[in-house]
């Protein structure tokens, strides 16, 4: 099955205006948004669609309180499609919407729609580091720092994070039923996954969590490179949102990471850099701890040289 | 920073005017100067409350989504923007998501000459 990735993720909110300045200020860009939700796409036209959660089309979450209604993936080919239709049919409804995309429910109770990806392709080159040796660079006196007020935008809807109740059972549904492969495991908590038609090494990740915690730790988007993706995420500290862990890099997937609060019930990352895979590669299994979790994090310092404001000592706390 | 005072035995560290925080309004303090609001105060039916910034769910977890938005559209819960967990904001029981039944932290406030301030 040419499942290629995410294609949206479908948000209930209570404040229509302020998650649109947050998706706004994340680096997205509105498309048909009204004071009754709309679409924020990155570059590749993947997106977020938020509504009121008042809204009667929306559909139901897998537990009150979740506030992610839907998760849309693209497939390459109709014959993607029909081959899901036909396989969920056997022991679920599936169901044709308007627009020719197909919606059923998974195994932990997530609702799930398939569409034709309607992926913008755009050639831009991601971030380059110059290297002694090296065959690729930067273009002469290009920078490699994004200067202050340029425009970063986030490229391709990356992966979502679900808790999940049984999480045995919702991973043998992504693999068995759709295909997905195991790229890297945490023992005990859970699967990095990934489908047919893609090399990311993960558009899903499942976490096995108690029953309370049923619903999403986090979703993300890809950005061009960790300098891109850094400077937006102190552009968005100094916004005021609220940062909970980052910027770092992963061990499993080799992303680049910066986690943040948000008004969707969960957390917003952005990422970057991550690894591809294609079936050669062997699963890694190793257990869920913050070290195993990520390679560095980095901590921003204000104030490291003599002058004014600073002791005569320094500031090397 | 924030400035102290004595009043009995317990510091009192000042936050702002008591006024400037109106019904269903919340803002976060960070009195230590640690770099991140490290409490919040919130009103809820006239009177003010005061909780460490800190999920009971993932200790120490940071609440707010936004500098000072540490509610819900309406006003009438405390929402932890890290997994969605809802608090009754006058006693910081958890009612909804990963940790209910679990509580807030709360921090005793004390109002002077309109003055608000939490004790250390």
């Amino acid at each position: 099955m040419k499942i290629v990735g995410l294609e949206s993720l479908v948000f209930a909110v209570d404040d229509v205006a302020g998650a649109s300045r947050f998706l706004v200020d994340y680096g997205l860009a509105p498309v048909g948004v009204s004071d009754r939700g709309g679409r924020f796409e990155a570059m590749d036209g993947t997106a977020v669609v938020i509504a009121r959660q008042d809204d009667p089309a929306l559909p139901r979450p897998p537990v009150p309180g979740c506030r992610l209604r839907k998760t849309v993936m693209g497939v390459a080919d109709e014959a993607t499609l029909g081959a899901i239709v036909a396989e969920l049919r056997r022991d679920r409804e599936v169901r044709r919407l308007a627009d020719g995309s197909i919606e059923s429910i998974d195994d932990s109770g997530f609702v799930i729609g398939f569409q034709l990806t309607a992926r913008k392709p755009f050639v831009l080159a991601g971030e380059i580091s110059n290297a002694p040796g090296g065959v690729v660079f930067r273009p002469i006196n290009s920078l490699g720092v994004p200067p202050p007020g340029s425009v970063i935008r986030p490229r391709s809807l990356s992966h979502v994070v679900y808790f999940v109740p049984d999480v045995v059972k919702a991973e043998a549904f992504y693999v068995n039923r759709l295909g997905f492969r195991c790229t890297d495991r945490f023992t005990g908590t859970g699967p990095f996954l990934q489908p047919g038609g893609s090399l990311d090494h993960h558009t899903h990740f499942l976490i096995g969590a108690p029953p309370q915690m049923h619903g999403v730790e986090h979703f993300t988007f890809h950005f061009g490179g960790p300098s891109e993706m850094i400077s937006n995420g102190y552009r968005f500290v100094e916004k005021g949102y609220q940062a909970f862990w980052g910027p770092g890099r992963h061990i499993l997937g080799s992303n680049w990471f910066w986690y943040f609060n948000s008004p969707f019930g969960c957390h917003i990352e952005m990422d970057a850099d991550m690894d591809q895979h294609d079936a050669s590669w062997q699963p890694r299994e190793a257990t869920a701890s913050a070290d195993n979790s990520q390679a560095f994090l980095l901590k921003m310092r204000k104030k490291w040289y003599p002058g004014p404001g600073i002791h005569e000592n320094g500031d090397y706390a | 920073m924030a400035t102290t005072r004595e009043a009995g035995s317990a510091a009192l560290l000042r936050l702002c005017r008591a006024d400037e925080i109106g019904e269903a309004q919340s803002r976060g303090f960070d009195p230590d100067d640690e770099g991140q609001d490290s409490l919040f105060v919130v009103r809820w039916q006239g009177q003010l409350h005061g909780w460490r910034n800190a999920c009971p769910h993932i200790d120490g977890a940071p609440m707010a989504w936004r500098r000072d938005a540490y509610l819900n559209a309406e006003g009438t819960r405390i929402v932890c923007h890290a997994h969605g967990a809802e608090f009754v904001p006058d006693t910081g029981l958890c009612v909804q998501g990963p940790c209910r039944g679990e509580r807030l932290s709360r921090l005793e406030l004390v109002v002077i000459d309109g003055e608000l301030f939490v004790t250390s």
